[in-house]
């Protein structure tokens, strides 16, 4: 939509064609955008998602739609259309709430009943906000309420710490929590990270939330059996509050603008957790990412939606050994990468090379026992990137044409970044062995899970569809109540 | 009589800002001889349907030029600003 309405701020007279499923997005996104009156034209999506498959059976739905898209765009404005009035731009007011009644739970009651009805809810019981509870919630930071940190997809609502204690509130976070999830709304609002793709997107497409450093430990957050499960309040709560934030800062709701066709999977926590310091031989994750490691840090990642876990075993599952865990990771990699290998040599579909598909990000997540038995062979977390970088690299004869014109073609587009262009143009001759990722470094480990536990991993693309990264980390700040991330 | 509870709750919401209520652009007359832009974002399918697009435009208005691109999901400010002196009209199809 935003695109249709530059053409049209260009003096463009134009129409933008959508499926009905997606009217309602399309009708707000107009709004938006600040043109009300943008020409629509709307087709069946039942008819189109099947029928569009080839020129023959879209046929029958294009004649039904054509003069509606002549008359859109040569029909003369209504007085309506052309003077649009501001009431039609304008945004939900911030209204307060006050119930009384008989009781206490019949006051909960009534609550819940209005924030869900209002769509300011997630479908579980919430806690009600009152300003004693947000005070409460606000004294785990010493950051001012007002301070705004930006602005949450898709409604570019402002995400201030004032309205994220709110949604932390209703969520039943407790104080201590307060700076990780305001840590994470600093990423997700950053001006690099794309998170309209992962809460509006058709795809379903989901997030990762990773905890590191002492403050995981302090606040109590569960890395043992069961960590990704049920029964932790700082897990489920730090997610919840994020999952809440989203929806209300930005203003999401199913079927209206989050088309997420099966929701998102752990739909009310997304995925949360930290990593196992205790057990951990490793420096923590953010410290590749340029961290000290005893700062505690979390980390946000978009990740792919209904087929998100790639199991590689370990523990009780079955018998295992680190080398035999290593070649799953290795034959998961070359098999699920390889696929992506057509879409290297295409710009991508956003407006940063590369982005929406081909080359891949990983998020491995690697056991305890699993990371102490790939130390005694000798791998540290730069040596483990690099050993399964070369190991998942495709022998040039085995490549079809077709995959090597497409990385040939990503060469020179740039797709490959200029500091991997050797790289790949001295893999790609025979003899050579061709990477199936761009980098090393596209590939993330976080130790996590109790004794016994198991190896797994999340994916998503290098680059996202919408904005520069998908993967961002940051440094926790401003808590009053742990010893931990209180810089 | 028992007192009765009062429960004064804080709004969640983000507070979004209103953009300003812009008028569309001024249609044209009529598509006779008059470069018509279609533009696909690359959903699977646009394409088979700007064929078809394409070719009843054809058939009513035989002058009529066309000029499709393929581009990302949103137009960029590039593409946008450099196709606008090409086209007089546009159709922009996104595939969802």
């Amino acid at each position: 939509m935003a695109g249709t309405v530059k053409l049209e701020k260009l003096g463009k007279p134009g129409v933008f064609i959508n499926c009905t499923t997606f009217d309602d997005d399309a009708k707000s996104a107009s709004a938006d955008n600040g043109i009300p009156t943008l020409r629509r034209v709307k087709i069946s999506s039942q008819e189109f998602y099947k029928l569009r498959g080839k020129v023959e059976t879209v046929r029958p739905l294009v004649e039904s739609v054509f003069d509606d898209i002549i008359n859109a765009l040569t029909k003369p404005l209504t007085p309506e259309e052309a003077n649009p009035s501001q009431d039609m731009v304008e945004q939900e007011d911030q209204v307060e709430v006050s119930v009384t009644a008989e009781s206490y739970p019949a006051a909960a009651e009534e609550f819940n009943r209005i924030f869900l009805e209002n769509r300011w809810g997630d479908g579980l019981p919430l806690v009600p906000p009152t300003p004693e509870r947000v005070k409460w919630m606000l004294s785990g930071t010493k950051r001012s309420p007002d301070e705004a940190l930006g602005k949450i997809n898709p409604k570019q609502g402002a995400a201030t710490i004032e309205k994220i204690a709110i949604n932390a509130v209703m969520a039943g976070a407790k104080p201590e929590y307060l700076p990780v999830i305001i840590a994470v709304i600093e990423a997700l609002t950053d001006e690099n990270f794309d998170d309209l793709h992962i809460l509006a997107s058709a795809g379903s497409f989901n997030l990762l939330t990773v905890v590191s450093g002492p403050i995981a430990e302090e606040i109590g957050m569960e890395s043992g059996i069961g960590f990704m499960g049920h029964g932790w309040r700082p897990n489920n709560t730090i997610g919840r509050a994020i999952r809440l934030s989203t929806l209300n800062i930005g203003q999401t709701w199913p079927g209206k603008n989050d088309m997420a066709l099966t929701g998102r999977i752990s739909p009310h926590t997304f995925f949360t957790f930290c990593e196992n310091a205790d057990f951990s031989p490793w420096e923590p994750y953010h410290a590749s990412r340029g961290f000290k490691a005893d700062e505690s840090c979390v980390t946000v990642g978009s990740v792919h939606g209904e087929s998100q876990l790639n199991h590689f075993y370990g523990g009780m599952i079955g018998t295992w050994t680190a080398e035999g865990v290593l070649d799953r990771m290795v034959e998961d990699l070359v098999r699920t990468d390889r696929r992506g290998y057509f879409m290297w040599g295409t710009k991508g579909v956003g407006k940063y090379l590369g982005s929406g598909g081909g080359a891949m990000n990983h998020m491995i997540i690697l056991f305890p026992e699993l990371v102490v038995e790939l130390e005694k062979m000798g791998f540290d977390q730069k040596g483990l990137q690099d050993e399964i970088y070369k190991r998942t690299a495709i022998p040039y004869d085995d490549l079809t044409p077709a995959e090597r014109k497409s990385i040939q073609t990503a060469i020179e587009l740039g797709v490959i970044p200029a500091d991997r262009k050797a790289v790949f143009a001295e893999a790609l001759k025979p003899g050579g062995k061709v990477p199936v990722l761009i980098s090393p470094e596209n590939l993330h480990f976080f130790v996590a899970g109790g004794a016994p536990g198991c190896a797994f991993s999340f994916n998503y693309y290098r680059i996202p569809p919408y904005n520069r990264t998908a993967l961002m980390t940051k440094r926790i700040t401003g808590a009053t109540l742990t010893k931990a991330g209180s810089a | 009589m028992s007192e009765k509870v009062k429960l004064e709750v804080l709004n969640p919401r983000g507070v979004v800002e209103a953009k300003q209520a812009n008028a569309p652009a001024p249609r044209l007359t009529d598509l006779a001889g008059k470069r018509v832009g279609l533009y696909h974002n690359g959903k699977p399918g646009l394409d088979n349907f700007f064929t078809v697009f394409e070719e009843l435009l054809k058939n009513k208005y035989p002058t009529v030029k066309t000029n499709l691109i393929r581009g990302s999901f949103e137009i960029t400010d590039k593409d946008a600003e450099a196709w606008a002196p090409q086209i007089d009209t546009f159709v922009y199809g996104v595939g969802d």
